[in-house]
């Protein structure tokens, strides 16, 4: 009975009391302080993050520019003009129908230029997909509905 | 003495408590303020600006992946007058590097209306010239001299032709509003371009994601072939220069698909000059004479009557016709071009020696209705839909109009009294080139937008006539070249095609000095790949068409078939056996 007492007591103390206060005050404290810091951490983050994203796309549209130009200049330095000036110094001539020779090549397909060949040809692909492969399910459920499970 | 203090902490707490609220609830009330409602808005302006972001204008190549119109970087070179210090040296140094005079630069420094506070001093300049300005800014800064302090400079792109006049009829222009005018810019010029958007640039970095990407202009690949382009150009002058014609045009197009490889005409600009148009040409449709210009084309038009008259099957081949020299038709003379009687000849020689009576009397027979009905279906008098800026129709008088005579079924027979642009003969005969079938002329192979591919197909106009009278003529119009020793003959390639030379009607009359000369043929005779149409305006050594038109004609299918690799007609045989 004495010792349940002093148990009861010593739960019971002011000092205790105060001190189970204060401690659940500090973790409030530090749990706020520390949502706190990783939000100024994430925040802080994100902003430099932004930053990056503007000063990358300042860049993209400098390279895009320089791109361009340096496209052009390319397609000057082999302009008609310029290659057939350079041909004719370098001391050919325009060839004659009867000069040439030909020979079978079989299997040979001509290149494509490279503007075409590094695209993806949405004509063809679209023709070569059957339509199981590009129809969702909802559109799939609708075809069956209208065409009365039918196709 | 406990209680004391607890009664004091309980006051102080509450006392702390309530300043507390007070700083929340004055908080609360100046956040939702009408004044922090003007803050706000103040601030949201502050954020970020609005901004027209203009895509970069598609490019266009030639079919072998060559340059023909690209985009390079200009600037605008502007001056924040905020942050101006300097005026004076400003304009001293800007008139010095712009071309300007230091009074213009000066006055648009200090007269500007007080609320400006950024100036344009000159736009469109070159990045060499910026460039400059640039060190000269740098070597400034560094000797701590602030004279150009404010200068800035904005860059955009401007349309740039790397080949000059090259194809310019085709390609046509852009102005510097960024719209393209004539051919290819004008036509296409919404895809080109893209959709400009008026886009919020924040400054918040948080929200820098937010900033939408325009899509650039989709970029164009044409059926031309740069280098017969070229050469066709360079033939079409040097032509122009040997028979003293006054301007001309020459098409080469694929009888099989309608595309088309070259399309010359003159005068053509400098694109990078576009505003030399307005001392170039007189109006719009003398930019491209090849679809633009509707004219008299005389007897190249007789392939089509002949074509019409076989499929009528009102003649055959070996069907005769004695020409007396001349033929009446409602009521009027119609005369051969010498004036000549060419006594009995049969239809194949009536287009060898081009006799306008022997035409005439084949149109008679087959009766208005008739004749005008396969005129129709050849597409006179209706624009070709090529996707060109800039399109004339030309003329098709029928039975009915108010201004259509009896004569005029004999006269249209050998190509008088209707008006046609070269690409609508070339459309229209391709059906002979072409196994009955008409193509629609076109000069866009494929589009790419977004590293995506499209086609475009070729698209047929219709069959006026059946395979086997576009055999037949085939036939007899390679055998009239043969006989006439045409000097539009090409050793090794057997060719057809036909002569024309046509009157130029004037206000009184017809002019009895001066001619347009042409000539449209195709090759090889037995599977034709490649079509020719010239046209040359008013020549002066010759008025004839076969002693100016044919010859170049030839010059044209000589380089033709070397661009193309056609084989002569024999290697092709083997080729072809081999196989």
């Amino acid at each position: 009975m004495q010792a349940t007492q002093i148990i009861h007591a010593y739960k019971q103390a002011p000092w205790r009391v105060q001190r189970q206060y204060i401690g659940a005050f500090l973790l409030v404290v530090i749990g706020m302080a520390m949502i706190a810091a990783l939000y100024l951490d994430v925040t802080a983050r994100a902003a430099v993050a932004g930053r990056e994203i503007q000063e990358l796309r300042f860049e993209i549209a400098a390279v895009q520019r320089t791109n361009a130009d340096l496209e052009t200049q390319l397609a000057r330095m082999t302009s008609t003009a310029e290659m057939q000036r350079r041909a004719l110094e370098l001391g050919y001539r325009p060839v004659k129908p009867g000069e040439l020779g030909y020979v079978p090549v079989p299997g040979f397909v001509a290149p494509e230029p490279d503007i075409l060949s590094a695209a993806e040809d949405v004509t063809s692909r679209a023709q070569a997909l059957p339509i199981e492969y590009t129809q969702s399910l909802l559109e799939w459920m609708d075809e069956r509905v209208k065409t009365g499970g039918s196709r | 003495m406990r209680q004391t203090y607890a009664v004091r902490s309980l006051i102080l707490v509450i006392g702390l408590a309530l300043v507390g609220a007070a700083v929340i609830a004055q908080m609360i009330r100046i956040q939702n303020s009408e004044q922090a409602k003007i803050f706000l808005s103040q601030g949201d302006r502050y954020a970020g600006a609005f901004s027209m972001v203009y895509p970069e204008r598609g490019e266009i190549y030639d079919r072998g992946g060559h340059l023909l119109a690209g985009n390079r970087t200009v600037y605008e070179v502007g001056v924040s007058l905020i942050e101006m210090e300097n005026p004076d040296k400003l304009a001293s140094v800007l008139g010095t590097y712009l071309g300007l005079t230091y009074d213009e630069v000066y006055n648009k420094l200090t007269g500007s209306p007080e609320n400006w506070e950024y100036v344009v001093i000159q736009d469109y300049v070159g990045a060499e010239t910026v460039s400059s300005l640039q060190q000269l800014m740098q070597q400034m800064e560094d000797a701590s001299d602030d004279g150009l302090t404010g200068l800035g400079f904005k860059p955009h792109f401007q349309r740039s032709y790397p080949e000059n006049a090259l194809a310019s009829n085709l390609l046509g222009f852009v102005t510097r509003d960024g719209r393209g005018y004539f051919g290819i810019e004008e036509k296409y010029n919404d895809l080109l371009a893209g959709n400009p958007r008026q886009v919020w640039v924040p400054l918040d970095p948080n929200k820098a994601t937010d900033i939408p990407r325009v899509p650039n202009g989709t970029t164009l690949i044409l059926t031309i072939n740069r280098d017969l382009q070229a050469k066709v150009e360079g033939i079409l002058d040097r032509a122009l220069a040997n028979y003293g014609a006054e301007n001309g045009a020459i098409i080469v197009m694929n009888p099989r698909n309608g595309e088309i490889l070259a399309m010359a005409t003159t005068p053509r600009i400098d694109l990078n000059n576009y505003i030399d148009y307005f001392s170039t040409y007189d109006n719009g449709s003398q930019y491209n004479r090849a679809i633009g210009m509707a004219y008299e084309a005389g007897s190249v038009v007789k392939v089509l009557t002949m074509a019409a008259a076989l499929d009528a099957g009102v003649v055959r081949p070996e069907t005769t016709y004695i020409d007396t020299g001349s033929i009446e038709v409602g009521g009027i003379t119609i005369w051969n071009w010498d004036r000549q009687a060419w006594g009995q000849r049969n239809m194949t020689e009536c287009l060898q020696h081009s006799l306008n009576v022997c035409l005439a009397w084949v149109a008679t027979q087959m009766g208005p209705q008739s004749f005008y009905g396969y005129m129709e279906r050849f597409g006179l008098g209706h624009p070709t839909g090529i996707d060109l800026s800039g399109e004339a129709m030309g003329r098709l008088k029928v039975p009915g109009d108010s201004d259509w005579y009896k004569v005029d079924l004999g006269t249209n027979a050998f190509g008088q009294g209707v008006t046609v642009t070269p690409l609508q003969l070339m459309m229209a005969v391709s059906s002979v080139a072409n196994d009955g079938h008409m193509v629609t002329p076109h000069v866009l192979y494929s589009m790419l937008r977004d590293g995506h591919q499209y086609n475009v197909p070729s698209q047929y106009a219709g069959s006026p006539i059946s395979v086997e009278t576009a055999h037949t003529l085939n036939e007899m119009l390679a055998i009239s070249l043969e006989q006439e020793s045409s000097k539009a003959l090409l050793p090794g390639y057997r060719l057809a095609g036909k002569t024309g030379t046509a009157q130029i009607p004037t206000d009184i009359g017809y002019d009895t000095n001066h001619t347009n000369a042409s000539f449209i043929g195709w090759g090889p005779a037995d599977d034709p790949q490649f079509m020719v149409y010239v046209w040359l305006q008013k020549p002066s050594t010759s008025i004839w068409s076969s002693e100016t038109a044919a010859p170049v004609f030839s010059e044209v299918a000589e380089q033709t078939v070397v661009l193309l690799n056609i084989p002569p007609d024999v290697v092709r045989n083997q080729l072809a056996l081999t196989k």
